[in-house]
């Protein structure tokens, strides 16, 4: 294409015109008069004449300088792309609607009982049944409890998660069998209840995807239950790890009246058409108000319950962290784009002569403007496209990294809503890190510019714009390195929390004998037997067992009475956590016995009944006086005393991050009430060597007591802390990623202002030179120029991270948001990168021949 | 006066440009502004080309390949662009010439003018 030569062309011919006038003795002004003259009336202006030009001019441009291009483009393959990956995330998790039909319309209801301090907690069947009978607001109501289900007869018994659900909760969330027939809501009925519906996951890993296997019998929990149908693939609820559906048995004990306070559901309403949130808590305000009036003593405390969008529920705390990250990818995209904008204005001052000529012949500022921003443009849409390549790449990364426990985890891809956000962000990009330099360059004198000949030091506009543009740089750099810093200061403040107990060679799992084939004593027998069969095994130093073991996510309160205090007040009765441990338990977990002694094997049904108190309750109930040999009971009606005999550690039970709690220990072996059903148990195995390495040990040793035994959730206690901390990593890996990011662009943008000056007054640095000024001095002035723009940037920063540090308070531990230790050594970390980034393009300029440079004048 | 010498310069060029562009890069390669000097001193400033119109002449002929442009580097001397006649543009050069020719020679005839 002979048209791409025009500009340098022109400026040629135009020069040879002007130094031809010179040579005949012209006067400067007359030939430069001269020179405008000939360009006078020209206005063709062909390869800019509409966008589709423009887009093949930036094309040409851009392929004559691919070097350029190609740094442009994977500086912002990488932005974008992260940008792209993260927004993926945001969109499957937070904002695309949830998987049922009408789920804007899907409310979790939950109950509030402020004088024992409960907050949103479940419901029992019966505030159910009356919710159901007494609103206004609801098309339909739903309840469900998750638990789990021994999977007995068939193969390998297996222990698999499910959920109790009524009838209801399958058409209000749209959903409907893929094989065979949905609950009726007679399933609801006891005794009829013996029916279940399997996940598609669960009928194709245990019954090879075979359709007759609806109709036929499964051993669920030691009972008979009829497979009446098979879920779609697709169909979760309420989370990616249930694989069975039951029907809850509405029977007369389930709906007596003093089962109003056995809260063990989770309620769904369907709001009726046009009713918002806060009609239907208005509503139900209403009826926990009823409630209030009819059942006086078991609500003296006060009642309530709070309404809110189901996926508002299910997403939880996981939307801030998100947020957090999207801003923090957001802040690398802006700094890459701050780069870019800087490699345009250096290429802009390198293109003056070709935009003054084009000028010249006719195209107006406007015209120039688009034809440059064209570029841009052309440059974010390549970059986006690499981007979202990078993102698909990047997606599967991410979701492997990410907590197990994210919400909706499964449901992260690349739809339509990020294709279009990531073409969104490109064109923004486009505009962010084109407009300026296309607006600087279009501002150029003709004149000036051929005039100027072989050396062009940069404009002063040009300069300044640069700098600012760095300086920007490194104060959102600082930003994320704080935010950065902060998250990693905590999580080092959260893995030095101790536990209570030794994590270390620890073996957990999960053995639940079915009341259908176990009783009480026939459940502490096999205990018995397989605590002794461990023992005998060699690489195996303890075992103990616990209904609710640290880290595992269970546990539960139950409210008590201290003797000699039988009678207080409702807001003063004790409630915390009562755990049933088994004999053996403290010393497998190692968690120090402070005061008298721990469970033993004599602590059995017959014996008198004792307790274990840990240190947080011991303080709370005891401040002054010894807890060793005070009393307490679980009911008042039949008092059946239980005689503290230890004080044992506290210890970390949710997280490693929640204060500790106090907590109660009671004999497995020594219920509270008479009748006991068997207990499902967390056994704790301590071990010589690797924890894991002994469970197929333990597996068999449950399998030569009863065959029909599953053991599940087998897990070392280390898994089980580390998966604690998962979120925590996770964010922090991503903001450690992007501030690393943010850090490696901005000391690229300080590198090359520092460079550009080095080249650009190397004339004034040989003069400099032959006037002997020493090279450390120069090196000395250059670096401190830098310096003082990256003081500039990080003075701005450190402002501008108090202020958005803030929005990460709830993500951090035992750190503040302005933790003064973390802003001085980021700070100083980012100046002695700063200083490098100076430094090494400084020492250039010492190597500077004085002859040369000046000869180049 | 001047008006019509407008007129004829254009009405001439028009005719003639392509002719007058061939036959200078005939014997060497040249670059546009010692075209654009070659044209107005051999002339004696008669005719005239403007960047405006010398430019797009020569891409217009570069494209039909009649001639080549090129970038050249000559010791002590700025980056130019060089064009050389072409063997298609010898061809159109030597027919462009023949009829010219016999142009001017109906012209001269009918106008009485001598020829030079």
């Amino acid at each position: 294409m002979p048209w791409k030569n025009l500009p340098d062309e022109i400026a040629h011919h135009l020069q040879d015109m002007y130094d031809d006038l010179r040579a005949r003795g012209v006067s400067d002004e007359a030939a430069r008069r001269a020179v405008a003259a000939e360009l006078e009336g020209a206005a063709f202006d062909r390869p800019l004449s509409d966008i589709r030009g423009d887009v093949r001019y930036a094309l040409r441009a851009l392929r004559k300088n691919v070097g350029f291009a190609a740094v442009v483009v994977l500086t912002l393959a990488l932005g974008i792309g992260a940008n792209a990956a993260i927004f993926s995330v945001v969109n499957a998790v937070v904002l695309r609607p949830l998987p049922y039909r009408d789920a804007d319309r899907l409310v979790v209801i939950r109950d509030n009982l402020p004088a024992s301090g409960l907050r949103d907690i479940v419901i029992s069947a019966v505030e159910y049944l009356d919710y159901r009978a007494r609103n206004h607001v609801f098309d339909e109501m739903a309840a469900y409890d998750t638990t789990a289900f021994n999977l007995t007869g068939r193969g390998e018994p297996e222990r698999l998660d499910g959920a109790v659900i009524t009838a209801s909760l399958l058409p209000i969330l749209g959903a409907s069998p893929a094989l065979g027939r949905a609950f009726a809501d007679a399933d609801n009925q006891a005794g009829r209840d013996r029916v279940v519906l399997l996940s598609h996951a669960l009928w194709q890993r245990r019954f090879a995807g075979d359709p007759r296997v609806v109709g036929t019998l499964i051993t669920l929990e030691g009972r008979g239950v009829e497979v009446i149908g098979v879920m779609p693939p697709s169909f979760r609820f309420p989370d990616d790890s249930i694989e069975l559906w039951v029907p809850i048995a509405f029977d007369a004990d389930l709906v007596s009246e003093n089962n109003r306070g056995s809260r063990s559901y989770t309620v769904l309403g369907r709001l009726k058409p046009g009713v918002t949130i806060a009609q239907a808590q208005a509503d139900m305000n209403g009826v926990t108000g009823t409630l209030v009036r009819d059942y006086r003593e078991q609500y003296r405390g006060g009642f309530s319950t709070t309404v809110r969008g189901l996926q508002t529920v299910i997403v939880g705390d996981t939307g801030r962290g998100l947020f957090v990250l999207l801003g923090a990818v957001g802040v690398v995209l802006l700094i890459a784009c701050a780069n870019i904008a800087n490699l345009l204005l250096v290429r802009a001052h390198g293109r003056r002569k070709e935009v003054a000529i084009r000028t010249a012949l006719g195209a107006n500022r406007a015209r120039i403007v688009r034809q440059l921003l064209t570029e841009s443009l052309v440059l974010a849409a390549i970059g986006g496209v690499c981007g979202l390549l990078l993102a698909v790449w990047g997606l599967d990364l991410l979701v492997a990294i990410a907590p197990a426990d994210t919400p909706r985890l499964t449901e992260i891809s690349l739809d339509r809503r990020v294709i279009a956000f990531t073409a969104a962000v490109s064109m923004v990009t486009g505009v962010f890190f084109g407009l300026a330099p296309a607006l600087h360059a279009a501002r150029v004198d003709l004149n000036e510019t051929l005039k100027e000949g072989g050396r062009t030091p940069g404009s002063g506009g040009h300069h300044r714009a640069r700098r600012l543009l760095v300086a920007a740089e490194v104060a959102l750099a600082l930003v994320l390195l704080v935010a950065a810093g902060l998250l990693i200061n905590s999580f080092a403040r959260v893995q030095d929390v101790t536990p209570g107990f030794d994590a270390s060679h620890l073996l957990t799992l999960r053995i639940a004998p079915p009341p259908a084939t176990y009783t009480f004593a026939k459940s502490q027998q096999f205990f018995d037997e397989l605590f002794e069969r461990l023992h005998a095994r060699p690489g195996i130093e303890g075992v103990g067992a616990v209904n609710a073991l640290p880290f595992s996510g269970s546990g539960g309160d139950r409210s008590f009475y201290l003797e000699g205090r039988l009678d207080p007040r409702p807001e003063d009765r004790p409630d915390e956590q009562v755990r049933f441990a088994s004999a053996g338990y403290f010393a497998a977990m190692k968690i120090p016995v402070r005061r008298g002694r721990e469970f033993t094997a004599r602590d059995s049904i017959d014996a008198p009944q004792v307790a274990v108190v840990n240190e947080a309750l011991a303080r709370k109930y005891w401040p002054d006086g010894d807890p060793i040999g005070k009393r307490l009971t679980f009911s008042r009606q039949d008092v059946k005393w239980y005689q503290v005999v230890g004080v044992v550690g506290n210890l970390k039970h949710r997280s490693l991050e929640i204060a500790d709690v106090p907590e109660v220990y009671v004999p497995v072996a020594q219920p509270l009430f008479a009748g006991p059903s068997p207990r499902p148990m967390f056994l704790v195995v301590r071990t010589a060597g690797d924890p894991m390495a002994a469970a197929p040990d333990v597996r068999e040793v449950v399998a030569s007591i009863d065959p029909n035994q599953p053991v599940s959730n087998i897990r070392s206690m280390e898994q089980r802390i580390g998966e604690s901390l998962g979120s925590r990593r996770f964010t922090m890996l991503l903001i450690g990623v992007f501030a690393s990011l943010a850090l490696v662009l901005a000391s690229i943008g300080i590198y090359g202002v520092v460079a550009y000056t080095v080249s650009d007054r190397s004339h004034e640095i040989g003069v400099r030179l032959a006037l002997g000024a020493q090279p450390r001095n120069v090196v000395a002035m250059l670096v401190g120029q830098g310096m003082t723009l990256a003081a500039g940037g990080a003075a701005a920063g450190i402002v501008l991270a108090v202020a958005l540090t803030r929005v990460m308070t709830g993500l951090l531990f035992g750190v503040s948001a302005t933790d003064p230790a973390t802003f001085t050594v980021i700070t100083a970390a980012l100046a002695l990168v700063a200083a490098l980034a100076c430094y090494l393009p400084a020492r250039r300029a010492t190597r500077v021949n004085p002859v040369i440079a000046l000869r180049s004048d | 006066m001047q008006h019509i010498k407008q007129i004829l310069d254009r009405e001439l060029k028009k005719g003639s440009a392509e002719l007058l562009i061939l036959s200078l890069v005939e014997d060497q390669p040249r670059h546009g502004y010692d075209l654009s000097k070659l044209i107005e001193a051999r002339s004696d400033g008669v005719l005239k080309f403007r960047v405006a119109s010398l430019y797009p002449l020569l891409y217009r002929l570069e494209k039909r390949g009649w001639i080549q442009g090129r970038w050249i580097e000559k010791a002590g001397q700025r980056r130019r662009r060089y064009y050389r006649l072409t063997p298609t543009g010898a061809q159109v050069l030597k027919s462009q010439r023949s009829t010219w020719r016999e142009f001017a020679q109906a012209i001269n005839r009918i106008t009485g003018i001598e020829p030079a």
